[in-house]
């Protein structure tokens, strides 16, 4: 049986200022990979069919910010503008993106992470809920119904990791998994953190982020990649554009221990390390018929039920 | 281009760093709010008095205090708040462009009064190169200005080559003045009532006089906590408190309800997250947020509509056009 084709989203146009509309996607809930999807195509066919006046346009998981010079192009012009964009983009089960593929190791409940957490209860609140034990993996295994913390591995090694949109600090990737068993829920941490180490791999609501530079953050941590930033110094890879995660790549990850992690964050350091990255494109009906499978869709339904059922047993701060 | 060694500081002050406008625009999608200085209108006019363009690099100093030896003829000049500028000891005038020769002191005293940040252009404008087409320092992530950090004592600053420009001066009349007591023009939303807020909390946010509060900074300027009522229990999966939505991209000057605590946007903020943007301050009234002094001044917010937003544009625009400069 074909996947049901969905329809355009309804779509929401909110005033941002004199300078700038916020475009919202379909209903703020669930989190919908189509709306993002078709966030990126707006994206793109801006970018291919420009618009005058129109500046940048920034997006967000079901969103798109939309910069404009009001002395060129007025308010009501930018809605008629995105109204008739949205009209030309195909429909959203044709959609085919650019999607690079980029393979990055992971060192899971890595020293420096666990670090951070430390710090935290130090400096910050020795009683935080959402830092059982001193542990982020532990809170995120109780808190998503996981038996244990193999289960919560294997979840982020088992799906590609769609970049939904880059944002916060200079290239953070916010990351979504294409495949629906994956999903992973976790409350942000209150109040927020003041130090997260680089390359620290985290969770926070739907999203799976890791970490371009030293900064504050507010999600779970519960491992370390290699640097994904390259804002001051020259690793190989990193020179077409200092960010290596563009918007709409996808990321997968591959498990090492710690030390094999030190060992290639150094060669990253050395520039002796290239990264894995495979250009390419990701249809979105492939992301429908995974969707649509009814074995992935039932397991999916039932881990998210066991989710369900696990966050009213463990107290969100 | 030649470069020539203009300033030599003796002393950097509380957090001096070099900015330029607009700032790093046209990435915000690759995770880079602007930069640039806070108060964008006393930055452009500073350039402006020593003949350059209004987007070359110049200092921006918060409270005031700074002192540089001068290491080559030019010009300079200082707009801000009011407060004591002097060459080698003796008063010179802000908002005017000033002769300087090599050996000269300049110094800038701790501000007193109301307003928080001076600007201080040299002609030529300040040479440090572009990071992602900007001079502009961004703390954070330690790029664009001097080695992308805050000046500290010895620094050299170059400047490009100028042109010798004819003496300028702001009349008083046009004049920015710093109050206490502030009024700043937002307009409603992207997140407000009544999905978000309710029409309640709305009219109490425009009622309200907000207290700025001590850890105000380049990346955000913060507000004394308040409990809105919300319109919705909660933020569900993406947060526990109403104030939550799924993450999206905000616009420079919005005003976050981070939780109970507003919070102004700053130049240097994070581009995007998880929380809902009530209001957004007019672009032309911006600038008003860099002179708020932390733990001091309250603000009350004006809703105002696209049109009055364009008409304060103008208005910004004419006091930005040389032929005002006398």
């Amino acid at each position: 049986m074909p996947p049901p084709a969905p329809a355009r989203p309804d779509v929401t146009y909110r005033t941002a200022g004199d300078r700038a509309l916020l475009v919202e996607y379909g209903p703020p809930l669930p989190v919908d990979l189509g709306l993002n999807f078709f966030a990126h195509a707006s994206a793109r066919h801006l970018e291919e069919n420009p618009v005058r006046g129109i500046l940048e346009v920034a997006p967000g998981l079901r969103s798109l910010l939309v910069h404009y010079d009001p002395e060129t192009i007025q308010h009501d012009a930018v809605i008629a503008a995105m109204d008739r964009l949205h009209q030309e983009i195909p429909e959203p089960g044709s959609l085919v993106l650019p999607s690079r593929r980029v393979k990055l190791p992971i060192a899971f409940d890595d020293s420096t992470s666990r670090e951070a957490v430390e710090r935290y209860q130090i400096t910050t609140r020795p009683d935080a809920p959402n830092v059982l034990d001193g542990n982020n993996v532990d809170y995120l295994v109780r808190s998503n119904g996981l038996p244990n913390r193999e289960a919560l591995y294997s979840r982020v090694l088992e799906s590609e990791w769609w970049n939904a949109f880059t944002g916060f600090y200079p290239g953070l990737p916010s990351l979504l998994p294409l495949d629906p068993r994956s999903e992973l829920v976790a409350p942000k941490y209150n109040p927020a953190r003041s130090w997260t180490p680089e390359g620290a791999v985290a969770f926070g609501g739907p999203c799976l982020v890791v970490h371009p530079i030293e900064s504050p953050g507010s999600y779970q941590l519960f491992g370390r990649t290699l640097p994904i930033c390259d804002l001051v110094r020259r690793p190989r890879a990193h020179r077409a554009d200092p960010i290596l995660i563009h918007p709409g790549d996808r990321i997968s990850f591959y498990r090492v221990e710690e030390a094999e992690l030190i060992e290639l964050r150094r060669q990253v350091f050395e520039g002796r390390y290239d990264y894995d990255i495979e250009p390419g494109r990701y249809a979105v009906a492939d992301h429908l018929a995974v969707q649509a499978d009814p074995a992935i869709a039932a397991e999916a339904a039932k881990r998210r039920a066991d989710r369900v059922a696990a966050q009213e047993l463990v107290k969100i701060p | 281009m030649t470069q020539t060694a203009a300033l030599e500081v003796l002393e950097p002050g509380l957090q001096t760093t070099v900015q330029d406008y607009p700032g790093r625009r046209g990435r915000q999608s690759l995770g880079f709010f602007p930069s640039g200085p806070v108060d964008s209108l006393a930055f452009r006019l500073a350039n402006l008095l020593v003949g350059n363009r209004p987007g070359a690099a110049a200092l921006e100093i918060p409270l005031g205090r700074f002192q540089a030896g001068v290491l080559a003829p030019g010009r300079i000049a200082v707009t801000g708040p009011e407060t004591s500028v002097t060459l080698n000891g003796s008063p010179v005038p802000q908002w005017e462009s000033v002769p300087v020769e090599t050996g000269d002191v300049l110094a800038c005293e701790v501000l007193r009064g109301p307003g928080h940040r001076l600007y201080l252009a040299l002609s030529g404008g300040i040479a440090v190169p572009e990071v992602f087409g900007s001079r502009s320092t961004f703390l954070l992530a330690g790029i664009g200005g001097l080695d992308g950090r805050a000046l500290e004592r010895a620094d050299i600053l170059d400047t490009f080559p100028s042109t010798p420009s004819r003496p300028r001066r702001l009349p008083v009349s046009l004049r920015p003045t710093y109050p206490t007591a502030w009024e700043i023009e937002i307009l409603r939303g992207p997140h407000a009532d009544p999905d978000f807020l309710t029409t309640e909390d709305f009219a109490d946010f425009l009622a309200a006089s907000w207290r700025c509060d001590l850890s105000s900074d380049r990346v955000g300027i913060r507000f004394n906590p308040h409990r809105f009522r919300w319109a919705r229990p909660s933020g569900d999966v993406a947060g526990g408190h109403p104030s939550n939505l799924l993450d999206s991209s905000y616009p420079p000057g919005g005003i976050l309800a981070y939780g109970d605590v507003l919070t102004v946007l700053g130049p240097d903020s994070n581009t995007s997250g998880g929380f809902a943007v009530i209001a957004t301050v007019a672009s032309a009234s911006l600038w008003k947020v860099g002179q708020l002094r932390p733990g001091r001044d309250t603000v009350t917010f004006r809703e105002i509509d696209l049109d009055q937003a364009a008409a304060l544009t103008a208005h910004v625009n004419q006091l930005l056009d040389v032929k005002a400069l006398s």
